[in-house]
């Protein structure tokens, strides 16, 4: 196949030379305008003169007032008493552009890690001596499509968010020679992700540490959120945590704009399987920002215990894990659940008894509050998750053992900083663009065993 | 590169002085109001274009004030190298893509196909003489109007820098007369009507009204002028203090708006039946073509 970039090299050798030429007829210009602006000063500066001699003849000093009268009733508003109180107005930095640079201008250090969609390295900025983490964007589909629609979002969805708590987009550059199919996000460097850190310790998280990051992530979920930015792929590998003990959410190669209402046609395929809710699960196709409440719940367990919380081997699989923990969805808890896609079919014991929530008895050393605000994150009805603020505002941060200050954070080895961070496995994030997640799943066998069974036991799932 | 700093729906990104002062079809040897019209016809064609595509009104201003980005400061484009059709259409698909409307590459480039055949756009007969089978791509051309567009996207992405917020100032107006209270008053609707015109052609300024000032100083001239003409008595004498702009801007903006009329009529006037180049090949004739005039006076 003849590559579509054939003439590029072509293009790039005339495009500097374009650029060149184009410097010099600017030099030039700027040039011939500062002369024109001399003259223009000497213009004005002879005109004074011959003013103020006029001035100083007939003793007048009015000059024409430099504001523009706007119409005739506002002439009313005397030109004084404007001036004489002039009220503060707001007035912002605006932020401009300019072409993106090259990559060449960073020294890349070491790879981090591999993901599905990109993959990030620690790299030097040159001209500054800045460590800053790079991440190629994935172009699939750009010969057909452009600019990957996820690759736009996840540029204006950063953008857009600026915060404490939040990696920080620094900019976004081309390729060598200003290749405009090579992209790379330009982002603050941080030491760990949550994930990997995790997997390195020997304890979890004291509950004074895991305080201190649930709010910094509900602070962050809240300002997307306030933003009508859902990120739909919260998870342990895409918080960030530098030395100091704060964590910032990454990754936003899910995240959109997300109006209200909802749009109604968005993807279910977000969010990586095991942070996935059962709405997700089920194939909702209007859901709002408590999907990623439900990530937050789950990413809340995985900190108490260090260990993801749900871990599912397929969407069939990991809807019956949630169904063990979290119970059993009724009309009565879940209105409308069964109207869903997937729940059509879904066979569910007629008992009751055994179906509630277990997750108390999974957490005996959580308090009452904490094991509260679990239990709301991870409602099986998406309404009745709290949000973001609801959850910073949670008795359960008031309680003792109090938040740990970040400054009293210890600090840990990076692997980042060395070597590529290794990781095990999980699930990777989906697939964007796909077909529906869990077309061909029969739902009716799922409780089948279950019915026949006295108490607990696994749920029994079939695929076809 | 200037940092990316936080973008709100109040905070566009704005063109420096620099850029205001060196565009780079200028430094090429465009004259500044040959690159006015040009600007103007594809703004127009993309305004054109998210009407047939039944676009929202947003989506169109989007891609308008992405297009009129892409031309400014020396590293911009120029219309003697990019043809301000393809950028056009590449800033309407660009801005149309992440949102709730995507437009696919074929219905697109058949849009502008027609829009561009049927120009100029307000005379009726050329409208009419336009066929249908005219503009139907063949799998051949629409495959290489594709990678034409596709291309044109990269370029506008690369010139700003991957900056694509465009911070609109519709919402902010309908606040803004909320807060004035203006909803009680008889000629409300008109009220609102006329302010949303006004900045809606304000999109076709030659003055970059929309990389030159932020939304809330456009809503705020947008309803000053609108409350004169549909004479709505507003409170306070310096009211749009409220909304943290001085009456000398207030007078600039006014004014630029007030003289949009007459901009568009002296356009009509000045190509009468003729079309605005659109294209690199068409703008460098017709620069050549004023060269000679200036030589032969
Ligand atoms: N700014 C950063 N500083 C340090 N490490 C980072 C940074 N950004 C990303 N990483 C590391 O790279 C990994 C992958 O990054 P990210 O999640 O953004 O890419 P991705 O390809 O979309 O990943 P995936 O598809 O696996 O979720 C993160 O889990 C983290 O370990
Ligand atoms: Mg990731």
């Amino acid at each position: 196949m003849v590559s579509r970039w054939a003439d590029d090299d072509e293009d790039a050798a005339l495009e500097a030379q374009r650029k060149k030429e184009k410097e010099e007829k600017k030099r030039a210009k700027a040039e011939k305008q500062r002369k024109a602006e001399e003259a223009e000063k000497r213009r004005q500066q002879q005109q004074q003169q011959q003013e103020a001699a006029a001035e100083s003849t007939n003793g007048s000093s009015e000059r024409p007032s430099k504001r523009r009268r706007l119409s005739a009733d506002q002439a009313t508003t005397t030109e004084d008493d404007s001036a004489s109180q002039p009220r503060p107005l707001l007035r912002f930095d605006a932020p401009s552009w300019g072409p993106a640079r090259s990559v060449e201008n960073f020294e890349r250090l070491n790879h981090i890690e591999e993901g599905s969609y990109g993959y990030v390295s620690r790299a030097r900025e040159i001209a500054t001596g800045e460590i800053v983490a790079i991440k190629r964007m994935k172009m699939e589909g750009s010969e057909h499509s452009g600019f990957p629609v996820t690759a736009l979002r996840e540029i204006q969805t950063l953008n857009a968010a600026r915060h404490r708590h939040i990696v920080e987009l620094r900019e976004v550059v081309n390729g060598e020679g200003g290749k405009v199919e090579d992209v790379y996000l330009v982002m603050e460097f941080l030491e760990h992700d949550l994930k990997t850190l995790m997997e390195d310790m020997e304890e979890p998280f004291l509950p004074s540490e895991v305080k201190t990051l649930m709010l910094q992530l509900g602070s962050a979920v809240e300002f997307l959120h306030d933003r009508w930015i859902l990120h739909r792929d919260l998870k342990t590998s895409n918080i960030l945590m530098n030395n100091r003990g704060e964590i910032k959410i990454a990754d936003f190669g899910m995240a959109r704009f997300c109006g209200n209402p909802p749009p109604s046609n968005l993807t279910q395929l977000v969010v990586t399987l095991w942070y996935r809710s059962p709405e997700l699960l089920l194939g909702t196709t209007t859901y709002d920002s408590s999907v990623d409440m439900w990530s937050t719940g789950c990413i809340f367990g995985e900190l108490l215990t260090k260990d993801p919380l749900l871990q599912g081997k397929n969407e069939v699989d990991q809807l019956s894990k949630i169904f063990e923990l979290c119970g059993i969805p009724t009309e009565e808890i879940w209105p409308g659940f069964r109207k869903l896609p997937n729940a059509r079919s879904l066979r569910l014991p007629r008992t009751t008894q055994t179906t509630g929530s277990v997750i108390r008895s999974k957490f005996p050393f959580l308090t009452t509050a904490g094991n509260a605000l679990l239990a709301t994150l991870l409602s099986l009805n998406p309404a009745k998750r709290p949000s973001a603020s609801e959850l910073l505002a949670h008795p359960y941060f008031r309680e003792d053992p109090r938040p740990k200050s970040t400054a009293m954070f210890p600090t840990f080895p990076s692997k980042a900083g060395q070597e590529r961070r290794r990781r095990q496995a999980t699930p990777n994030a989906p697939i964007r663009g796909e077909g529906k997640a869990m077309g061909d799943v029969d739902f009716s066998g799922i409780f089948a065993g279950r019915e026949n069974e006295d108490v607990g036991g696994g749920f029994q799932l079939k695929l076809i | 590169m200037a940092p990316i700093t936080g973008l709100s729906h109040l905070v566009n990104p704005l063109a420096t002085p620099d850029q205001l002062a060196n565009s780079s079809s200028q430094i090429d040897g465009v004259p500044g109001d040959l690159e006015d019209s040009v600007r103007f016809e594809g703004v127009k064609l993309i305004q054109a274009a998210s009407v047939l595509l039944r676009l929202p009104q947003e989506l169109a201003a989007e891609a308008i004030v992405i297009f009129t980005r892409f031309w400014v400061g020396s590293e911009g484009g120029s219309l003697i190298v990019n043809n301000a059709k393809d950028v056009a259409s590449a800033s309407l698909y660009l801005t149309a893509k992440p949102s709730a409307h995507p437009v696919s590459p074929r219905l697109l480039l058949t849009t502008f196909e027609y829009l561009d055949k049927a120009r100029p756009l307000h005379s009726v007969t050329s409208r009419n003489s336009v066929q249908p089978e005219d503009c139907f791509l063949s799998e051949g051309s629409y495959h290489a109007a594709r990678k034409v567009l596709i291309k044109t996207e990269a370029q506008i992405l690369r010139t700003l820098g991957y900056q694509t917020h465009v911070a609109l100032p519709f919402t902010l107006c309908i606040n803004y007369l909320q807060a004035l209270d203006a909803f009680k008053d008889q000629h409300a609707q008109a009220l609102a009507r006329r302010a949303f015109a006004h900045l809606n052609t304000a999109l076709l300024s030659p003055q970059l009204l929309y990389l030159t000032y932020q939304p809330p100083a456009l809503a705020t001239a947008a309803i000053y002028l609108a409350a004169k003409e549909v004479e709505v008595k507003l409170p306070g004498d310096e009211w749009w203090e409220v909304f943290d702009l001085d009456r000398e801007e207030l007078g600039f903006l006014v004014v630029a708006m007030m003289s949009m009329a007459g901009f568009a009529e002296e356009e009509a006037v000045k190509w009468g039946k003729r079309k605005v180049p659109l294209t690199a090949d068409e703008v460098q004739s017709e620069v050549e073509k004023r060269r000679l005039l200036d030589a032969g006076e």
